[in-house]
């Protein structure tokens, strides 16, 4: 039954036309044009309203999304030479690496984008006598509404996915720090702009732009190094060649300058303080973006560009990388049993799934990679789940403290509150959902990590994130004793919009449907995987 | 020596001759349908699917929702049945794939199930209790709006332990083993708007989950010395070479992860809190799934543990501390439920006592003979006791008084229940408890070493602590009411003829209850609990089917030795409860002694202060040095960078003409510097 299942997908898949590089064409300009559309909207004339808005911007998130899913079917590969004189060539493909993200972030996207923007509300001091209680409020409004700068706020997004898709679809280094580069300006705009004025949104647009732009130059230093060194900025090349010809030290020096880049991004610990604070200032659609996308590009950038280009350079300083992930996690889900905002715990939980995606790829072998590359769309649909449902409550509490005495979803508004126990529950590793696969994956392969590796070291770290998955479930289930379970029903506030539903039930179901079939992923990646890992 | 010969006697004498000659009859032109797929996938899928469709497609019908998850467990008993079937028909082992198997690197993940005999004894137990446990809890909660997503859980928690039960794979056993986990976090925590509720909740998940990270790590060792995940990998792998430190610590890690599901010392605290739980759940995570799972992963594992001799005397150290405190708190708790549930700490950790005592000689049947004896007996106790409750309103040793003489429905099933639990032949809890005393007893005088001896003294004196409390619990529930006595006094007839109670006025009061008692429970919860009073006596031939491969020497005097302790313990229960209201023969127990073993002799405060006390202080360390020292350069780098913005800003020219000639300026340098290096 099986077999005739299989054979009635592929005979359904073989139905969808092979438009070759046009796939390509399809995932990327409708992004850029509707962004272009909305920037030069507003700038003459009436601005639109957010009916019209929202429709051309999720409708380009749409088309691109089928281009995505029409790439990654087919993977057409696209090479033009772009800039002559610097030997940089426009080259666009998609591999078993790539693909997984491809899509994550084809459909966080759309999911981004459908959401609906709200100004936030401004701070109120609250009176002495009512601390510790929230204050009765007028019920927020949770349908689409116009707001000033709409348009812009829409553009923001598409640029974001497209830098995105860019740098995932990117088969040239110079071209993948472009799209990476092309992420970096709407964020901040979102960051600085829409963000939340209550929570002193200069101070965290400010450290967005300081940290990721010295990530950004350590990591253009790195890969000019490294383009100088090999002689041509064609990744495939650097993959093949495999740090033949360059001197063990120069591999270490590069891989240091790269990780150090990437690391930033990723973020790995100490480089983590800029994550919380960006978070609890972004709006949700930048948020589940943030954490469901932009943290994947320094993890991708990981495999794509340090582990098979300077292999020597990163092995040696493995060790030292698998060290930082563990901290991170037990660090980060330290900070989570106390923190008080409940998008800063979110946050902090993005660092400690981050840490076990970093122990993975530390190990050195096909499995610990697996589990990286499982861990990274994982932890994508995970955080984009909770953003979605913690930005929600942001807007609908009026900010995101948890501590103080709220209406328990539970009782109140039962759609946000199974998706907040569901996403709570894959975030505490549970098996059957998406984030069980990488946390005993990168388990068991930092116990038996590459015979290159110090094993004594390895063996502390996969006890250090065993340690760190009972955190986890420490700190899930805090949140969810003090926000989901209760009895108290005020301060009433509306349940999730349409929307909502929408997107909370599609990221539910994936989460889901990767968590009991796990081979839908790992069999995309295991092809590259031994390539990468299997010299 | 001895006055009397005492007959030689092993276990294969008591057992059945053989198994019922089922393949045999066959009735011509029905053959069994060769069905898609084996028993065991259904078994772990129905359920699964049962609880996603309870979940997405009943809405805020509970009347759909509950006919989802009584229709899926029917099809999952009917499975259970199917794999039994299959076992006559294969000789015992059967194997089959699932999901996998995964393409993960170097490691060999098959997710491969596989089932023998006692184990699908153990998967038919699991499988009917939790039909009874779906059945009675529709009724149970027929008012709550919350059922919906309480019998899709039950469903998921079955999935769960069918899992494990099933499983021939290490990660399939971790993944039955968590689902578990959470989902009793889910069912204790139902009446969530209760405080006590959240916080029992609350505390079983993450009191399991500590334990947990020895479970996982274990299992990791196991998986990364094999570079295979598979059970049957495993065990091949680790049994060819002599014990290594590695599988030593590996299964001692094991083992505390199994001491906390099982809710052995010191993790044992979590259980009694667990009694927030509505009864059904607390009948389901007692009698067949989450506590017994750690006996199910041992059994599976039992090939290594046999010859690991640390593991085995901390298994048996840990088992036998809580066998005798389980035992002594149960008699000593205020609270009929809350008696129960360290009666299953007991009762769990004699399982898992005779599994540290046995040898590879003695095999480690008895231990899942006694989870199937217990799963019926337990589950019918609780179920009669959450009966009860809703009768007379609560649990309360002082409320449930005379419950079973108000309630003469409920008398038969708390007797065989409570007689079950104890020990008392012919009831299948005798049974399995000779086999625990005579695989100890073998092993003991056997190659056993220091675990079996511990072991074998534990459960010779848990019998007589086991009967004591039996004792009580049934002295209160079967005390005499008010009217029987009046009628005592008044027409000195036997109090035996107080079932027909047409004849006078004061017993009609009586009737009254009866029809009450009889009428209050739906039709089929009543049946459920019928058909687990029936498994306590019928369960016995199950004990006996010759398919429990046990090779045990039975020592006659020291069985006659235990009865006749048992009931030197009952006596003297009986006397310590005379003269007291309730005959409740713990009310002797001073009050400072009681009220602290109804808190658990504050293992909650030493949890606390030992374990979440310097987690949390260490947590708030953490955040400070974060904010403090860790941010601070972030914080620096950028105000330093906006000095610098500012120090160019009182540099630059402020017009534009300016400016732009500068940048020109910079262009030209730059230009100049590209021609001259060129």
């Amino acid at each position: 039954m099986t077999d005739s299942l299989r054979t009635a997908v592929r005979q359904a898949v073989d139905l969808v036309p092979d438009l070759g590089t046009w796939w390509l064409a399809l995932a990327l300009a409708p992004l850029l044009l509707a962004a272009v559309t909305l920037l030069a909207a507003g700038r003459w004339g009436e601005e639109p309203g957010y009916r019209s808005v929202r429709t051309v911007s999720v409708g380009a998130a749409i088309l691109s999304a089928v281009g995505v899913a029409g790439t990654s079917l087919h993977r057409p590969r696209l090479e033009l030479p772009w800039i002559d004189g610097l030997g940089v060539w426009l080259r666009l493909g998609a591999d078993g690496l790539s693909i997984p993200l491809l899509l994550l972030t084809a459909l966080v996207g759309v999911v981004a984008v459908s959401l609906h923007l709200h100004v936030p509300q401004p701070h109120r001091p609250e009176a002495p006598d009512e601390e510790g209680i929230a204050t009765t409020s007028p019920i927020p409004v949770v349908r689409g509404t116009d707001v000033p700068g709409l348009a812009t706020y829409h553009a923001c997004l598409l640029l974001v996915v497209l830098g995105a898709l860019v740098a995932f679809l990117a088969g040239d280094a110079i071209l993948f720090f472009v799209g990476l580069e092309l992420v970096l300006v709407p964020m901040w705009v979102l960051v600085a702009r829409y963000g939340d004025p209550g929570a002193r949104r200069e101070g965290a647009a400010l450290r967005f732009l300081l940290v990721t732009v010295v990530g950004s130059t350590l990591m253009l230093v790195g890969l000019l190094g490294v383009a100088t060194l090999v002689g041509t900025s064609d990744l495939s090349v650097w993959a093949a060649q495999g740090g033949a010809g360059l001197e063990p030290r120069t591999q270490v020096v590069l891989a240091a300058i790269l990780l150090l880049g990437l690391g930033i991004k990723v973020p790995v610990f100490p480089l983590h303080t800029w994550l919380p604070w960006v978070h609890s200032t972004a709006p949700t659609a930048a948020s589940v973006l943030l954490a469901a996308v932009l943290l994947k590009l320094g993890t991708y950038g990981m495999v794509r560009l340090v582990v098979p280009v300077v292999p020597d350079g990163f092995s040696a300083l493995a060790p030292v990388l698998g060290g930082l992930g563990t901290v991170g996690i037990i660090w980060a889900s330290l900070a989570c049993l106390v923190e008080e905002d409940l998008k800063r715990l979110v946050a902090w939980s993005s660092v400690a799934h981050l840490g076990f995606v970093v122990l993975g790829l530390s190990t050195g072998t096909q499995t610990g990679l697996q589990a990286a590359l499982f861990g990274n769309v994982a932890h994508g649909l995970i955080s984009a789940l909770l953003f979605v449902v913690v930005g929600g409550l942001k807007h609908r509490w009026g900010d995101a403290r948890f501590t103080v005495a709220r209406a328990a979803l539970r009782e109140t508004t039962p759609h946000l509150g199974a998706a907040l126990v569901l996403g709570m529950a894959a975030s505490m590793g549970l098996p059957g959902l998406a984030g069980f696969w990488a946390e005993i994956g990168a388990i068991y392969s930092a116990w038996a990590p590459a015979d290159d590796r110090p094993d004594g070291w390895f063996r502390l770290f996969a006890a250090l994130a065993a340690v760190g998955g009972a955190l986890a479930v420490a700190y899930s289930a805090r949140v969810l004793h003090e926000v989901w379970s209760g009895d108290r029903l005020e301060p009433r506030v509306p349940d999730a919009v349409r929307t909502e539903r929408y997107a909370l039930r599609t990221l539910g179901a994936l989460v889901l449907a990767v968590g009991v079939l796990p081979m839908l992923l790992l069999a995309v990646t295991a092809p590259v995987t031994e390539l990468v890992v299997g010299r | 020596m001895s006055v009397v010969d005492w007959p030689d006697l092993t276990w294969s004498d008591l057992q059945l001759p053989s198994l019922p000659a089922l393949p045999q009859i066959s009735i011509p032109g029905l053959s069994v349908p060769d069905f898609w797929g084996a028993p065991m996938q259904w078994l772990v899928l129905v359920p699964a699917l049962a609880a996603l469709a309870g979940i997405t497609l009943s809405g805020r019908s509970n009347r759909l929702a509950a006919w989802i998850a009584v229709g899926g467990g029917i099809v999952t008993w009917l499975a259970s049945l199917w794999q039994l079937r299959v076992l006559l028909a294969v000789d015992g082992h059967h194997a089959s794939g699932s999901v996998g198997p995964l393409p993960l690197g170097e490691l060999d993940v098959p997710l491969g199930l596989a089932v023998t005999w006692p184990l699908a004894l153990v998967a038919a137990t699991v499988a009917t209790v939790a039909l009874v446990v779906q059945v009675y809890s529709r009724w149970y909660l027929w008012y709550d709006p919350k059922y919906p997503a309480f019998a899709a859980t039950v469903s998921v928690f079955t999935a769960a332990m069918l899992l494990t039960v099933v499983a021939d794979d290490v990660i399939l056993l971790v993944v039955g083993w968590e689902v578990m986990g959470w989902c009793s976090y889910l069912l204790i925590g139902h009446h969530s708007t209760k405080t006590a509720a959240r916080r029992a909740a609350l505390k079983a998940l993450v009191v399991t989950r500590t334990a947990d990270v020895g479970f996982v790590l274990g299992m990791v060792m196991l998986a990364a010395g094999a570079r295979t995940t598979s059970v049957s990998g495993i065990v091949e792998h680790w049994a060819a070479e002599a014990p290594t430190r590695g599988l030593v610590l590996a299964l001692v890690l094991v083992v505390v992860g199994v001491a906390g599901k099982s809710a052995t010392f010191p993790f044992q605290d979590w259980l009694p809190d667990a009694m927030e739980g509505p009864t059904p759940a607390s009948a389901l995570i007692h009698a067949a799934t989450m506590v017994a799972a750690g006996t199910v992963v041992l059994v599976h594992l039992f090939d290594l543990l046999a010859v690991t001799g640390p593991a085995r005397v901390l298994l048996a150290l840990l088992a036998s501390v809580t066998l005798l405190g389980g035992a002594v708190m149960a008699f000593a708790q205020a609270d009929l439920k809350r008696l129960l549930a360290w009666s299953t700490v007991s009762q769990v950790a004699l399982m898992l006592a005779v599994l540290a005592a046995a040898t590879p000689h003695t095999g480690p049947d008895a231990a899942a003979e006694h989870l199937v004896a217990h799963a019926w007996f337990k589950a019918l106790l609780f179920l009669a006791t959450g009966w009860l409750a809703v009768l007379v309103g609560g649990t309360a040793m002082t409320t449930v008084a005379s419950g079973a003489r108000r309630y003469r429905v409920l008398r038969r099933r708390f007797a065989w229940g409570l007689l079950a639990l104890a020990g008392v032949p012919p009831f299948v809890g005798f049974f399995s408890k000779e086999l625990i005393l005579g695989t100890a007893e073998s092993a003991a005088t056997g190659s056993g070493g220091l675990a079996s001896v511990v072991v074998l003294s534990a459960v010779g004196a848990s019998a007589p602590l086991t009967a004591a409390y039996c004792m009580r619990a049934w002295l209160v529930l079967d005390r005499p009411t008010q009217i029987e006595q009046h009628a005592v006094t008044y027409q000195q007839e036997p109090v035996e003829r107080i079932d027909d109670f047409f004849d006078e006025p004061q017993v009609v009061h009586e009737a009254e209850g009866l029809e009450r008692a009889e009428s209050a429970i739906s039709s089929s919860a009543r049946s459920g609990t019928t058909l687990l009073a029936a498994m306590t006596l019928l369960g016995s031939l199950v004990a006996l089917l010759p398919v429990w491969r046990v090779d045990v020497h039975l020592n006659l005097q020291l069985l006659v030795a235990t009865l006749l302790l048992m009931v030197v313990a009952a006596l003297a229960v009986r006397l310590a409860a005379r003269g007291v209201r309730t005959r409740d023969a713990a009310a002797r127990i001073p009050a400072r002694a009681s009220l602290a073993a109804e808190r658990g002799l504050g293992a909650d405060y030493a949890y606390r202060l030992l374990v979440a006390t310097p987690v949390v202080a260490l947590a708030r360390a953490v955040t400070w040095f974060d904010r403090e020292v860790l941010d601070a350069w972030v914080r620096g780098a950028g105000a330093g960078s906006r000095l610098l913005g500012q120090a160019g800003e009182l540099l630059t020219p402020r017009r534009a003409t300016p400016a732009l000639a500068l940048v020109l300026g910079g262009v030209l340098v730059l230009a100049a510097l590209g021609v001259v290096s060129r």
